[in-house]
């Protein structure tokens, strides 16, 4: 009985030193907690993220843009593979001491995008001279940023411009031929801001024309925005209209209709 | 009979003296960390909200095809009305940029409000901003953009 009571009396002193080492070990975990959350720049980072983000979808534009200046259709050159791995090696210049890893794949095969079904070759592609157009860019990328222990952060930066000739028609009244078309991005969004200066080329029956007005306007035919390209003087039937239009970002498209008589 | 008495009442201390010693304990567990825990440091809040602020500011210029336009045609004083209409007017800016090597572009200065505060303040916020090339041209430039608030 003595030696019970004795126990007893011990152990309120185990208890709290028990209790003592839990209160000690909790708040060490509880505080490295906290301090690892408050260290960290998460600003820095996220913006490094969104930054690096950005900069490879303006860079995919500018080699779509490159792609579709130059090149034929059938073989294209292999470019963004070599600018995407310059790129990987500037960005980790840009930020040094961070870490930055940005890897990549480009699109490969048929996929279909925006409403449409596009071949790309080497993360390109590209079909022009037909009624509905396209040039078009795709490549999946996979940023980490060592420092910060992120890892596997995926995103997929696309470029694309579409333009379809919704109709060509020729008045022979006004000896004039009426193209009517609509400009598409990624997104799919309208293109709604292309100035007379981004129709490059505008051909009838082969034969580039100068003479042509340019109105854009809601049509309820076609049930959205549309551009107009009045091409004047025309006294004949064309065998084929043809219109390069580039947009602001540099980015060409070819398109091409036969016209009917009105 | 009082044997038995002077036995219990001892007891009775040691039962008060093991409470005091357990008290104690706990006491000394929690003086141990109150003294030995050092705050932890975190960054200011504010120079966090600058870079939110500066970040911003620049993605919406480039979102609207602005800033490498203004950066590869030499539109210095574009780029400085641009980020003067986008940040808030108490916030001041001093904007440089380099090429992917960090060798600095020659351009005129670009910065609005006392540039003493620069120096004075606690919370001076810098962002690192890059901009891959122009249209068709892959040549890219950083643009680092200092905040600070007046």
């Amino acid at each position: 009985m003595r030696l019970v009571r004795e126990r007893r009396g011990q152990f309120i002193v185990i208890a709290a030193l028990l209790i003592s080492i839990m209160i000690v070990s909790v708040s060490t975990v509880i505080y490295g907690t906290v301090t690892y959350f408050k260290y960290e720049r998460w600003e820095e980072y996220l913006t490094i993220v969104d930054s690096v983000r950005t900069a490879t979808n303006n860079l995919l534009q500018i080699r779509l843009a490159n792609y579709s200046q130059i090149g034929s259709p059938p073989n294209p050159p292999p470019t963004l593979r070599d600018n995407l791995n310059q790129w990987i090696g500037d960005v980790r210049k840009a930020y040094p001491g961070f870490g930055v890893d940005l890897s990549y794949s480009l699109a490969s095969g048929v996929k279909s995008a925006f409403g449409m079904t596009l071949n790309y070759n080497l993360g390109l592609a590209r079909r022009w001279y037909q009624s509905t157009s396209f040039s078009a860019a795709n490549a999946t990328f996979n940023l980490n940023i060592a420092s910060v222990g992120l890892t596997g952060y995926n995103f997929t930066a696309d470029s694309f411009l579409k333009v379809t000739i919704r109709d060509a028609v020729w008045y022979g009244g006004s000896n004039s031929v009426s193209i009517y078309l609509t400009v598409d991005r990624e997104g799919p969004e309208p293109v709604l801001s292309l100035l007379k200066s981004n129709f490059v080329v505008v051909k009838a029956s082969n034969v580039t024309q100068s003479n042509f007005t340019l109105r854009r306007y809601y049509s309820s035919t076609f049930n959205s925005f549309i551009y107009e390209v009045q091409i004047n003087s025309i006294s004949a039937l064309p065998s084929s209209v043809e219109l390069t239009i580039h947009d602001g970002r540099g980015m060409r498209v070819i398109s091409a209709s036969i016209p009917r008589s009105s | 009979m009082r044997k038995v008495k002077s036995k219990k009442s001892l007891k009775g201390q040691m039962r008060v003296i093991e409470a005091i010693m357990a008290s104690l304990i706990v006491i000394a567990a929690v003086v141990f960390l109150y003294v030995f825990a050092a705050a932890p440091s975190s960054p200011p809040q504010e120079a966090s909200e600058l870079e939110k602020i500066g970040h911003n500011v620049l993605h919406d210029i480039d979102e609207q095809r602005l800033l490498a336009r203004y950066i590869y045609n030499a539109e210095w004083t574009n780029l400085t009305a641009a980020l003067l209409v986008s940040v808030p007017t108490n916030v001041y800016f001093n904007v440089s940029i380099y090429d992917i090597n960090g060798r600095p572009i020659s351009h005129p200065l670009m910065q609005y409000g006392n540039q003493q505060f620069f120096t004075t303040s606690k919370a001076t916020a810098s962002v690192s901003y890059i901009v891959p090339g122009y249209l068709l041209s892959y040549n890219p430039r950083i643009l680092v953009l200092q905040l600070v608030r007046g």
